[in-house]
This record gives C-alpha cells, sequence and structure tokens, in this order.
C-alpha cells in the first residue's frame, strides 16, 4: 500500500511526451517458434539503414530527441559492414540452444584413461582452453563499437561470447576431471600481424574468425565422435559443434551480404581469404595443423595412444583435407568461389601438402 | 621408438604416406598433475575446479597472452595487450557461482514469456508501457556497450569475471530485446528516446572498471531492479510479469557482482573507497538530474495509477515509494560496504515527500 503524497508536493503532469512516440499501432505476432527477432521486424521498426547516423544510442524506431548527447562512439555504422541476413534465426537458435558444462555433460561417464590418451586429452583441452576466448574476447570489443541500428547482429555476437565463455570453461573442466590437469600454453593467439585480435576492420576479422579459425575448429568438432573415449566428451564436441556452427553461419552469411552489397570491397576480401589459406594448415590456431604440441596430441587420441600414432596420422590427414574441402565449401557458399577457378587460391596444392 | 631419422616408412598395408617422426616433447609437462575434480550436486561447476593451484589467483597476472592459469606458459609470445591485469581491479569472489546461476536460469524471450497473455490495454497505458520499454532498452544497450568495451580487455588469469560478464552481457541481450518485443506486440511502438545523463556517465567512466562497477551495480542497476520490482507488482499481463521477474534476477547477478567486487576492492585499497564514494556521488546526481525530466517519470506513474487519470495522485505515490526504496536499498548496499551513507546526504530528488 502506497504511502499518500501531500498533494503540495506533487508535481503537475506534462504528459506532452505522450504525442511524441515512434511508429505506432504495431502488433507484432508471435509464429510458431514464440515472437522472435523476426516477428517484430514491422514496419519501420524492420527497416536497418545502409548507414546509421545514430550517434546516441537511441533504438531503432524510437523518436529521436533533439537534446539527446552523442555517446555513441560507434566505428561501425555502415550495414555492409556487419549485416547478416539470417541474424534473428542465429539469434533465436543461439538462446534456444543454451547448455550448461556443470550439467549438460555426463561427467559420471569419464573413467580413467591410460596415462598417454589422457596427456593428449589434456593437452587438446589446454589448447582449446586457450583460443576457444579469442572469440570471446575480440567480438565483445566489436560489439561495443557497433550501431545499435544494427542490434540484430550484434545480438548474434553477444550469444556468441557466451558461447565461447562456455567453451573455454568446459575444456578447462575436461583438463581437471580426470586425474591429469592443464598441460602448455600454445601462445597460438598472441598478437601478430594477420591475426584475429589485430584486425582493424570487422570483416576482416570475421573472415579469419569465423570462416578460417571456427570453421577448422567446426570440423574437428564434427569429427570428435573419433577421439572420444567416453559420453562426456561425445557430449562436449557434439554441443561445442552445435555453437561453432552458428558462428561459422554468421561469417559466412556476412561474407555473403558483403559480397552482393559492397562489390569494391571484393578483392580486399579476396586478400584476406588468401591470408586465412596461407595459414590453415600452418596456423597454430588449427588443432589439426602443423603445432607439435596440438598435433601429435589429435594424433594420440585419434590413433588410440601412443603406440598407434600412425594410424592417428593418417585420420589427421583426412581432417586436414576435410577442412579444406568445408572452407572452400563455405567460401563458396559466401560468393567468393571464382578464387577457386581462376587460379587465385591455392588450396589444390594445400590438399596435396596436407599429409606434410 | 628410433629417433634416428626425421621420416619413417609406413606399413606395407598402409596407403603411401610418409609419417613424421613424433616428438612427444609436450609430454609429461604439467605443473600439477594428478587432478580429479569430482561433479557436486549442482554439476561440475566452475568454482569447483579451483583446487590446488589451478585455484590460486595471484594478485596480478603478468602473462599478456591467453595462458589459461594453472598452465604451464609459453615463453616469447607476442602480447595481446591486456590492461586490466591486477586482481583488485576486478575480483569477486562470487563471480564463479554467479556464472553457473545465470546458465542455469537462461531463457529466450521469445518462448518464455506467455505473450498471448498480453491484451488490449487503453491507449494512454500503452504509450507508457512502451515509454517505458524504450527507456528500459536503452539502459540495456548501454549495459551491452559498456561490459563488452571492458572484458576485452581483462587479463585472462581472472577468467571466472571474464566468464560471469559473458553472462551479464548476453543478459542485457535479452533486456534489449524483451523489452522492445513488449513495445511492438500490443498495438504501440517505442516511445521518446532519453535522454540520460547516467548514460553517459557509465559509457565516459574510463578510470578503472572498479569505478565503473561502482555506477553499473549501485546506480543503475540497483535503479532498474527496484523499477521492475514496481513494475512488476503493477503489470497488466503474465508477460509483462514474466519479462520484469526474469530481468529483477537477472540483474541481481549483476548488483551482486558489483558488490562482492566492491567489497574485495576497498577491502584492500583506502583510496579506492574515497574514488568509488565520489564516483556514486556524480552518478546519483546524474541520476536526479535525469528524473526532473518529466517523461520516465509520469510514464511510469500513469502506469502505477492505472490511467492518466489516476497518474498525479496515486500514481505518483507510487512512484514516490519506488524512489524511496531505491534510495534505503542504496543507502544499505553502501554501508554494508562501509561507505558514508545517509538520506541527507542524497540528492533532494531522492527525498521526493520533502517539501522543496
Amino acid at each position: 500500500m502506497s504511502n499518500p503524497a501531500n498533494d503540495e508536493i506533487l508535481p503537475e503532469l506534462h504528459l506532452s511526451w505522450m504525442k511524441r512516440r515512434g511508429p505506432w499501432n504495431t502488433h507484432a505476432e508471435p509464429g510458431k517458434y514464440g515472437l522472435t527477432l523476426a516477428d517484430i521486424q514491422v514496419g519501420e521498426y524492420g527497416e536497418t539503414p545502409e548507414e546509421s547516423s545514430n550517434l546516441t544510442g537511441r533504438s531503432r524506431g524510437s523518436t529521436p530527441r533533439s537534446t539527446a548527447m552523442r555517446i555513441g562512439g560507434y566505428t561501425v555504422r555502415s550495414k555492409s559492414d556487419i549485416w547478416v541476413e539470417n541474424a534473428s534465426f542465429l539469434y533465436e537458435e543461439a538462446l534456444q540452444r543454451q547448455w550448461s558444462s556443470a550439467t549438460d555433460v555426463p561427467w559420471n561417464t569419464i573413467e580413467p584413461l591410460p596415462d598417454d590418451v589422457e596427456q593428449a586429452q589434456c593437452q587438446l583441452a589446454t589448447f582449446l582452453t586457450e583460443v576457444e576466448f579469442v572469440a570471446g574476447d575480440v567480438p565483445a570489443r566489436w560489439i561495443s563499437t557497433t550501431t545499435p541500428d544494427y542490434f540484430e547482429a550484434r545480438q548474434v555476437l553477444l550469444a556468441q561470447v557466451m558461447d565461447e565463455s562456455r567453451h573455454m570453461d568446459v575444456f578447462r573442466k575436461r583438463a581437471l576431471a580426470n586425474g591429469g590437469g592443464l598441460m602448455k600454453a600454445t601462445g597460438a593467439t598472441a598478437g601478430f600481424v594477420g591475426g584475429i585480435d589485430l584486425s582493424r576492420d570487422f570483416t576482416e576479422m570475421s573472415s579469419r574468425l569465423h570462416i578460417s579459425g571456427e570453421g577448422a575448429v567446426l570440423t574437428i568438432f564434427r569429427m570428435g565422435e573419433l577421439m572420444a573415449y567416453n559420453d562426456a566428451e561425445k557430449a562436449i564436441y557434439r554441443l561445442c559443434a552445435q555453437d561453432e556452427a552458428r558462428h561459422v553461419a554468421f561469417g559466412v552469411m556476412h561474407l555473403r551480404y558483403m559480397s552482393q552489397n559492397a562489390p569494391e570491397r571484393r578483392e580486399e576480401i579476396d586478400t584476406y581469404l588468401d591470408e586465412a589459406e596461407r595459414a590453415m594448415l600452418t596456423d597454430a590456431a588449427n588443432p589439426a595443423g602443423r603445432l607439435t604440441q596440438t598435433s601429435e596430441s589429435l594424433c594420440i587420441l585419434l590413433g588410440g595412444g601412443r603406440d598407434k600414432f600412425d594410424e592417428g596420422f593418417r585420420k589427421i590427414v583426412a581432417i586436414r583435407r576435410r577442412q579444406l574441402q568445408e572452407y572452400k565449401k563455405r567460401v563458396i557458399s559466401a560468393g567468393f568461389g571464382e578464387r577457386f577457378e581462376n587460379g587465385r587460391s591455392r588450396l589444390n596444392e594445400m590438399m596435396a601438402q596436407a599429409a606434410a | 621408438m628410433s629417433k634416428s631419422s626425421s621420416k619413417k616408412k609406413p606399413s606395407d598395408a598402409s596407403p603411401p604416406m610418409e609419417i613424421p617422426e613424433p616428438k612427444f616433447n609436450w609430454m609429461n609437462q604439467s605443473r600439477q598433475w594428478g587432478t580429479r575434480v569430482s561433479p557436486g550436486k549442482a554439476g561440475l561447476t566452475l568454482d569447483s575446479l579451483n583446487v590446488g593451484i589451478y585455484g590460486e589467483v595471484p594478485p596480478r597476472w603478468t602473462d599478456q597472452g591467453r595462458n589459461p592459469r594453472g598452465a604451464i606458459p609459453v615463453k616469447g609470445a607476442l602480447p595481446i595487450g591486456y590492461s586490466v591485469t591486477e586482481k583488485i581491479g576486478l575480483w569477486a569472489p562470487c563471480a564463479a557461482e554467479l556464472y553457473e546461476e545465470a546458465i542455469q536460469r537462461r531463457w529466450a524471450p521469445a518462448t518464455d514469456v506467455p505473450w498471448s497473455s498480453v491484451q488490449a490495454l487503453p491507449d494512454d497505458v500503452e504509450t507508457a508501457i512502451c515509454q517505458i520499454c524504450t527507456e528500459i532498452s536503452q539502459y540495456a544497450n548501454v549495459d551491452i556497450e559498456v561490459i563488452t568495451n571492458w572484458q576485452h580487455r581483462m587479463s585472462y588469469g581472472y577468467h571466472e569475471v571474464k566468464q560471469f560478464l559473458a553472462t551479464a552481457s548476453l543478459d542485457a541481450a535479452r533486456r534489449y530485446e524483451a523489452l522492445r518485443k513488449r513495445a511492438l506486440i500490443n498495438g504501440g511502438g517505442l516511445g521518446l528516446e532519453p535522454v540520460d545523463q547516467v548514460n553517459r556517465f557509465l559509457l565516459e567512466s574510463r578510470g578503472g572498471w572498479t569505478e565503473t562497477v561502482a555506477g553499473i551495480a549501485l546506480v543503475r542497476g540497483l535503479f532498474l531492479a527496484t523499477m521492475c520490482e514496481y513494475l512488476f507488482r503493477h503489470a497488466y499481463n503474465d508477460a509483462e510479469r514474466a519479462i520484469y521477474s526474469h530481468v529483477i534476477q537477472d540483474v541481481a547477478r549483476l548488483i551482486t557482482y558489483g558488490v562482492d567486487h566492491l567489497r574485495y576492492s576497498l577491502a584492500r585499497d583506502e583510496e579506492k573507497a574515497s574514488t568509488t564514494t565520489t564516483m556514486i556521488a556524480i552518478g546519483l546526481a546524474l541520476l536526479a538530474r535525469d528524473l526532473r525530466d518529466p517523461v520516465l517519470r509520469e510514464a511510469l506513474a500513469i502506469v502505477f495509477g492505472g490511467g492518466v487519470a489516476g497518474a498525479r495522485r496515486e500514481g505518483m505515490s507510487v512512484f514516490f515509494d519506488f524512489i524511496e526504496d531505491f534510495r534505503d536499498r542504496h543507502i544499505d548496499l553502501r554501508r554494508w560496504l562501509n561507505l558514508p551513507a545517509d538520506v541527507k546526504s542524497m540528492p533532494r530528488a531522492f527525498r521526493p515527500r520533502e517539501q522543496h
């Protein structure tokens, strides 16, 4: 029950603001999947500007006030710089498929493993703990400088930061759950030129992070059955793969949008793809690449032990080839397939080198 | 295994592939082996991993890469450039627990809000609700931009905090989305953008994360949580009740992190107590200035009073209750933190029933 207020101290109502509102009479309708972001793309509220002049951080479609301060120091203000057509779908799926590494992984299925296999598992888990959150740190930085006019794309990236956080913790959990421990870091995401952290442009970053980096990891997670020794590990790889698939889809769809709507940047994007391809098999951030500590641990896991290294190596070569094939499909899907026909891409040569 | 040559021939049954001689020089390298953390009642939680050296959180994290805490660091890796490198600048003992709680309490505005319960409302009430939705959405936008702007600057050694903040930024994304959905589902639309000094204060807080936390938790967070409690009590349908109750529990975690961090930090640095007190005083002064703008105040009064007719007396009385509740809770938290606080020292806007 409210304390009654003395009438003298009650302010008079102005109410003039009630007539200053965005487009009215909006009736968004929930669909089969509830009330999704796609369902509220109605009328003017669904219109995203090609260039955003919103420097006050206001919600798209709200009525601007001339007295509002310019507090949004946004660097991403062109739609083609960040947009994806299926952002609503990716975001809603991400929310529906959030999982818990504490309770959705059957940890009690983990049994003691031979020491060489446990060491390999822990080395791989150490590596993944190390690299997974590059995909948390870096999107976070871009989110903070993207205009809310493109909030749908930003929502997907926010879900990605959460996903990567879970990946970082689930692999730490795996390393410490079975009589092992963390092993040696690799420095795979250190600040070198061409690294994900140092990208100066969102699409440049996305091509490195989503298309090549996470694409390579996705291939490995999808083959998790081959290197899992219990249901807990199978669950980890399966759940991480579904998250990574969304992140890769974001990259592919963004690149496609960019290629269709900013064709003047196609050559530049091809340069990023050149760079990504050069690094695919040599980059330390690819666990199936040539860095000894990750590739050897994968070989042990895939082969079934240190003494079955050769068998594991053959499988890792198959994984590398699959990584390259899947990368090629993504790049074609993104609209940059001509690089595989005009001789620009060295992918065929790299296929042959996959066993090196 | 022979190490005399760098290549060896595969067996006759194998496809023709040269298999490199493994080095295995990464094996048997761990700072602490033999760790076996078992899942407890709440599963395998992040906090439960803090055993032995893995639970040693140093006061300063000098590693400038993504070396997981407890792993053997790699030497010579190029720095990434983290700037929040001291435990006192971000740590909260409850961060890991809050992280797991956030995951367990995840929700999806698309499907966890009973949107079909929203029925047509009188135009004045709908307008007021839509204005409030516009304001809370923009608060959420600021939370997103502030948190993501700091998160990527935080050292990897304090991963629990980085991970909790990943949940906090996704919570803010959901707030942004849920309130926008509410504004667009019932024949209304978005309202007038807020001219909000507190938004500016939070975004422009560059001194340190601790100071930013004081603003996010004790000023904005507490104000929002208290407002949502009142909105919950005066909700017009189950959908609104669901939204506000989810927002309250999400924001409660952010406040809890903030208070826990401030307590940790202030106990270790006397200087922090005075800068934090100054930051809070500035934040409150700006909030008081924001409250002079009639838009939010009148919109709340209309909702609390059941329409324009009841807004000036009944609605404004409830609004005063809300302001006084916020003030008293704020003072309680400050006292718990051993920071000076009393009603008289608060700006007059927080003593709404006093004759001025």
